[in-house]
């Protein structure tokens, strides 16, 4: 009933709010997070080590030049206090290594070992004067494009001796260090969003196991529940749930007892006047015509009341499963075309149709016999009944020369208590309104679907799919 | 005896129903209770019972059974109630037919009709031999059935199930093939036909899980093996 399908719709809706809303956008938005507070952490951590690395290395390293430089500084003067000193050799003398080269300013000359010359070009003006004013002087200077420390130490006035001091190995030390923590930094982002990823989805399985019950569920299973011990954590949410569906199938079930309740306290009354209708029907002929068309009224009411319980009654059955049972389905068509006083020469079996299916024979019984009586009642009786196959299943098809159905109803005449405009043209409100509804049920309750189209030359052609089991 | 005892607890129904069947030919009567109508039914047997379901003090299951203790006479139950449990236990006490009130009168004239048709062709004829099934014997001109020489007693319903499958030996009928031939339905329920093969079981087979005689073959029906 209509309660049903809110019961329905409100799993489907549970059940999509739980998929693919929370379990991908919460799982991608803690693993950015995740990855975010890691970056920014390690990339933290990284520049301060790197920082302090870089200046303590510094230090360190313009200490030993700076002590270098005055060592050498020492051997520059004491040569210089020789008489006549050649300065060059004395330049020369020093073991300066690879990295520092030494020059000395006297009396605006300068002097410079063959391999430095050139070199004077990186000492600053401004601390050319400083160490002329007989301040010694440290500064990081650019050498050639490569960093360097300038040290002047002032021996006497008018000469300075400089030594240039090249950082490049200190350099491609830092760099280094700075590619390491780098990487460092990234692989730990990196291992955060893996860590994120894993957590998030450990934390989600559970909620995982609620998005299939809710889908068993939406598919008829009622008694699909979970397990309240499996998660202690998510106790309140598995009570919860669980509450919930139970709420739910039993207030389904009440609905459907009471339908079928309603329509079983009507059946008793029904029958006294069943049979009292037809003993007044009996007597038809000795009644005055008054009297003889009012009992014509309660005959024909008694048989449409008659029919609309019964089809409450098969409505109420709405979600139990076919009962499925090998069934000889041209056979039965022909049958139904008998009881309804159709020629069963109207049913044709498409080649290659199997005679026996496997479907609920009462459901597709009355199937056939409403689409039968649907046709008779507004389509002026079915022009063709055909069994047959499509590609997945098995295809019923029920044919007429009447009006048609236009498109704009095609959909709801398979809705609860909608008659034919046709009908109502015609002032003949004898369908319970129900029949087609059930057409639609019954094709459901195998897995299958009903609809309607025009037929080719006028009329409708009602079809009913079901797919093949083959257990 | 063309009679027909209605049993049933509702005085409209009761009424309407024999005023329909007295229109359709029959000599109907009617009683509220089932200990009513089991006395009736022993003073003026009917030909034909119809029983609810429902009825105050002895319920119409237990009624059908006492009706059953004494002879085959055709029981037909008129119920409102429709579930497969209902049906199948009713069927089980010893009904032959079961039918969903609100039963129309032709309906049920049909079904009272093909009841007493049934009953005819239990009578003894002489026209057919005795057929026998290992050691099994049915005897169509004394409208009796034999295991191992002992008489087995058999409703007119479960004799004519049994005719019908003995008529083909070895083949296999279906369950709508059976509806039509014994009960004359054209659409009906399979269950009427399960239930009477059980009960046709439990008294001509040793062991009913095993049946040697009444086979039946999934999917498809029953088969009389002989």
């Amino acid at each position: 009933m209509s309660r049903i399908a809110t019961v329905r719709r409100a799993a489907a809706v549970c059940r999509t709010a739980l998929r693919p809303r929370v379990t991908a956008g919460l799982r991608t938005r803690v693993t950015a997070g995740f990855t975010a507070g890691a970056l920014a952490l390690s990339t933290s951590i990284a520049l301060v080590s790197y920082q302090v690395a870089r200046s303590s290395l510094l230090a360190e390293r313009e200490r030993t030049a700076v002590r270098a430089a005055y060592l050498d500084a020492t051997v520059v003067q004491s040569g210089l206090a020789a008489d006549r000193p050649d300065i060059l050799e004395i330049l020369r003398s020093l073991d300066t290594g690879g990295n520092r080269r030494a020059v000395l300013h006297r009396d605006g000359e300068w002097y410079a070992r063959n391999l430095d010359a050139g070199v004077t070009s990186a000492i600053p003006p401004a601390l050319q004067q400083l160490a002329h004013a007989g301040e010694p002087v440290v500064q990081r200077v650019r050498a050639g494009g490569q960093p360097a420390l300038v040290i002047g130490v002032p021996l006497a006035p008018g000469t300075t001796f400089y030594e240039v001091d090249s950082l490049i190995e200190l350099q491609n030390t830092l760099r280094v260090l700075a590619i390491v923590l780098t990487l460092v930094a990234l692989s730990t982002a990196v291992a955060a969003a893996a860590l994120g990823r894993h957590a998030t989805g450990y934390v989600l399985r559970p909620l995982g196991r609620v998005t299939d019950a809710a889908q068993e569920i939406t598919d008829g299973n009622l008694t699909a529940r979970l397990d309240p011990a499996a998660e202690p954590d998510l106790a309140r949410l598995t009570t919860s749930f669980n509450g919930m569906v139970d709420q739910l199938s039993a207030r389904m079930q009440r609905d459907r007892r009471f339908a079928a309740d309603v329509s079983h306290e009507l059946r008793s009354p029904l029958q006294t006047l069943e049979a009292a209708a037809s003993v007044l029907a009996r007597r038809r002929d000795r009644l005055d015509e008054r009297s003889a068309t009012a009992v014509d009224l309660v005959n024909a009411e008694v048989a449409r009341f008659q029919a609309l319980v019964n089809d409450l009654i098969e409505l109420a059955r709405s979600d139990q499963p076919a009962d499925r049972s090998p069934v000889d389905v041209p056979d039965l068509a022909r049958q139904v075309c008998r009881t309804h006083g159709v020629s069963p020469e109207l049913v044709t079996v498409e080649e290659g149709t199997e005679r026996t299916w496997l479907v609920d024979r009462r459901r597709v019984t009355q199937l056939l016999s409403n689409l039968i009586e649907n046709a008779q009642r507004h389509g002026g009786g079915p022009s063709a009944v055909r069994v047959g196959t499509d590609p997945d299943g098995y295809l019923l098809t029920v044919e007429d020369e009447g009006p048609g159905i236009r498109p704009e109803d095609r959909e709801v005449i398979f809705d609860r208590f909608v008659r034919g405009r046709a009908a109502h043209v015609r002032g003949a409100g004898d369908g319970t309104g129900l029949g087609l509804a059930l057409v639609a049920q019954h094709a459901a309750a195998h897995g299958g679907r009903a609809g309607v189209t025009d037929r080719p030359g006028g009329g409708a052609r009602f079809h009913v799919h079901l797919p093949r089991r083959d257990t | 005896m063309t009679g027909v005892l209605v049993i049933e607890d509702d005085d409209r129904i009761r009424l309407s129903l024999v005023l329909a069947l007295e229109d359709e030919g029959y000599e109907a009567r009617g009683v509220a209770t089932a200990e009513e109508g089991l006395v009736e039914q022993r003073s003026r047997p009917a030909e034909t019972v119809l029983v609810d379901l429902m009825l105050p003090g002895v319920d119409g299951f237990e009624c059908i059974r006492r009706l059953r203790r004494h002879d085959g006479v055709p029981i037909v139950v008129v119920s409102a109630r429709d579930d497969t449990h209902d049906i199948v236990a009713a069927l089980e006490a010893g009904a032959d037919d079961y039918l969903v009130k609100p039963v129309a009168i032709k309906e049920l004239s049909a079904r009272l009709r093909a009841l007493r048709r049934r009953a005819r062709a239990a009578e003894p004829t002489t026209d057919m031999p005795t057929l026998v099934f290992g050691d099994l014997e049915i005897v169509p001109d004394a409208g009796e059935v034999r295991l191992r020489g002992t008489p087995v007693a058999v409703t007119r319903t479960e004799f004519r199930l049994l005719c019908e499958l003995a008529q083909h030996p070895g083949r296999i009928l279906s369950r709508q093939q059976l509806l039509q031939r014994v009960w004359d339905h054209t659409v009906g329920d399979e269950r009427l036909v399960d239930v009477h093969v059980g009960r046709l079981r439990q008294k001509i087979e040793p062991d009913t899980a095993k049946p040697r005689h009444l086979l039946t073959v999934r999917g498809l029906g029953y088969k009389l093996q002989r």
